[in-house]
Parts: structure tokens; C-alpha cells; sequence
């Protein structure tokens, strides 16, 4: 009698874990799956494209100066609350202001 | 600027996003599509955040997934940078987006950068637009980009590295582009 009722409850066990794992799976590919429409719907531009690029054409020597600047420092420095929200840096085409690393 | 910020980010909780503005693109980047794409960058990251997809869902039962409306995409951003620790945007070649798009970006980034003070946000873009950035941004920092002597030398020197007919290249030529060439640029 309990080594039966043992095996029910060992065989419910084995069912809820494999359940369990199932809707996992499920949750996942259906997030994944809505994460895609989601990316697609949202906008038309990649412009993840167009940084891989940057990326192979860029010197990484060049431009660092920039990034050296206390202008750009201050910008970047996450802690400081009362930092100006916005940086602008601008020059004529060819400059090289697309490739700053 | 974006692999610095990222290499800055990385292991901590720091959104870093991109968009490059093209001429050639002129009628896909709008400014919805522009912030659409901030967002877009933000739901590849990770969560994807509730309200986005709570207007997905509303969207895609209304009219087989209609797109947002730009004053419905300023809503949707603003509810998914709250909840980021920081995020970095920059944004290339703004002078590239058409001009009423452009308003109309600069004005929702306006709207946004207003209420959310984990944001930074980096603009390029050519002297003459200068004056438009100053009109949403007025405190904006601004940093002149022209390139050093150093840098130009760098370049040149990979480019001749690349010849594509290396031949017709002489070690006096060669001395003369490195010489001539960066004089020429810090003249202009």
C-alpha cells in the first residue's frame, strides 16, 4: 500500500517536473518569437548594419583625443547628476566625426 | 564614441544605443522610425519592456499591427528609459535626416531628455545645424571635430598600406603625400 501510493506520487512528481520543463520551453520561444515582431514592428532601420561597418573602416588610433576631453568626460561621468544631459560635436564632412571610437 | 561607451558599460546595468542618419534614407528616417529604433535597440537588449508590448499587442489587435504615432512611440520610450539605470544615445549625422523629420526628432528627443535624468544623448552632425541643436538643447556642450596632425598621418598611412596598385608608389611620392597632404588639411 505506501510503496503503491510512493510510485503515485513519484509518477505525479515525474509529470509535474516534465510539465513544468515543457512550459519553460514554451515560454521561451513564444517570448522569442514576440521579441521578433516586437523589433520588426517598432522600426525599419538597422542601424546595428551600418555600426558593424563603422567598425571594420575605423583606425582606432584616430579621434581619441576627444575622448580625453573634459567635455566628453564630464558627459560620460554616469554619477554626476548636474552634467548636461546633451553633447554636440560637430565639424564639416570628412572630419572624421563618425569614427570617433 | 559607441565601443567606448560600450567597453565603459559593459558589467554594469548601461543601455548603450545608436542610430546613423543617411541621405539615402531620407524617406524611412523619420523621427518615428528614428525612435522606434532606440526602442527596438533597447527590447534586444533584454526584458522587453511592459508597455512596449502592451502597445504591440493593443496595435496588432487594432489594425493587423499598425505602427505607433509619433506622440504614442515619445510615450512608449519614456515609459522604457524609466525603468533602465542609464542609457546612453548617439545619434551620427543628424544634418543627414530630412529636415521636417528633423524637427520633429530634435523636439520628441526634447520631450524625453526632459524627463529622464539617466539620459545622455551625443549628436553629430555639420556646423550648420549647430544653431537648430542650441534651440531644443540650449545648454548643450558642444566640441569642435577636426582632426589632429597625428590622426591624419595615422590615416594616410593605412591607406597606403592598402594601395591597390602599389607600384605606381616611389619613396619620394610617398614623402610627399605624408608631408603635403596634412598641411593641406590644417590649412582648411
Amino acid at each position: 500500500m505506501s510503496s503503491g501510493r510512493q510510485q503515485v506520487t513519484g509518477n505525479v512528481n515525474s509529470f509535474n517536473s516534465w510539465a513544468h520543463y515543457n512550459n519553460i520551453v514554451n515560454i521561451s520561444t513564444g517570448q522569442d518569437a514576440e521579441r521578433h515582431q516586437i523589433i520588426q514592428w517598432l522600426s525599419p532601420l538597422e542601424p546595428q548594419q551600418r555600426h558593424e561597418g563603422v567598425r571594420t573602416d575605423r583606425l582606432d588610433s584616430v579621434g581619441n583625443w576627444v575622448l580625453e576631453t573634459n567635455e566628453f568626460g564630464k558627459w560620460c561621468d554616469t554619477e554626476d547628476g548636474c552634467a548636461e544631459p546633451v553633447l554636440f560635436c560637430y565639424g564639416n564632412p570628412g572630419v572624421g566625426k563618425t569614427y570617433l571610437r | 564614441m559607441i565601443d567606448s561607451l560600450c567597453d565603459q558599460a559593459a558589467g554594469k546595468d548601461i543601455a548603450v544605443v545608436g542610430l546613423y542618419c543617411d541621405f539615402l534614407a531620407q524617406q524611412e528616417q523619420s523621427a518615428t522610425s528614428m525612435l522606434g529604433a532606440i526602442l527596438k535597440q533597447l527590447v534586444n537588449r533584454g526584458e522587453i519592456p511592459g508597455h512596449t508590448r502592451v502597445a504591440f499587442q493593443k496595435a496588432k489587435r487594432e489594425f493587423g499591427g499598425r505602427g505607433l504615432r509619433l506622440s504614442e512611440m515619445v510615450e512608449v520610450l519614456k515609459k522604457a528609459i524609466v525603468s533602465l539605470h542609464r542609457i546612453f544615445v548617439c545619434i551620427d549625422a543628424l544634418d543627414e535626416l530630412a529636415p521636417k523629420y528633423r524637427l520633429e526628432f530634435l523636439e520628441s528627443l526634447q520631450e524625453i531628455v526632459q524627463v529622464s535624468s539617466n539620459m545622455r544623448v551625443l549628436l553629430t552632425g555639420r556646423p550648420h545645424i549647430g544653431e537648430e541643436v542650441m534651440e531644443y538643447f540650449n545648454k548643450a556642450v558642444r566640441i569642435p571635430i577636426s582632426p589632429t596632425q597625428g590622426d591624419i598621418k595615422s590615416y594616410l598611412e593605412m591607406r597606403l598600406k592598402r594601395d591597390t596598385t602599389p607600384k605606381a608608389m616611389d619613396p619620394q611620392l610617398r614623402a610627399d603625400i605624408m608631408r603635403v597632404i596634412p598641411e593641406k588639411i590644417s590649412e582648411m
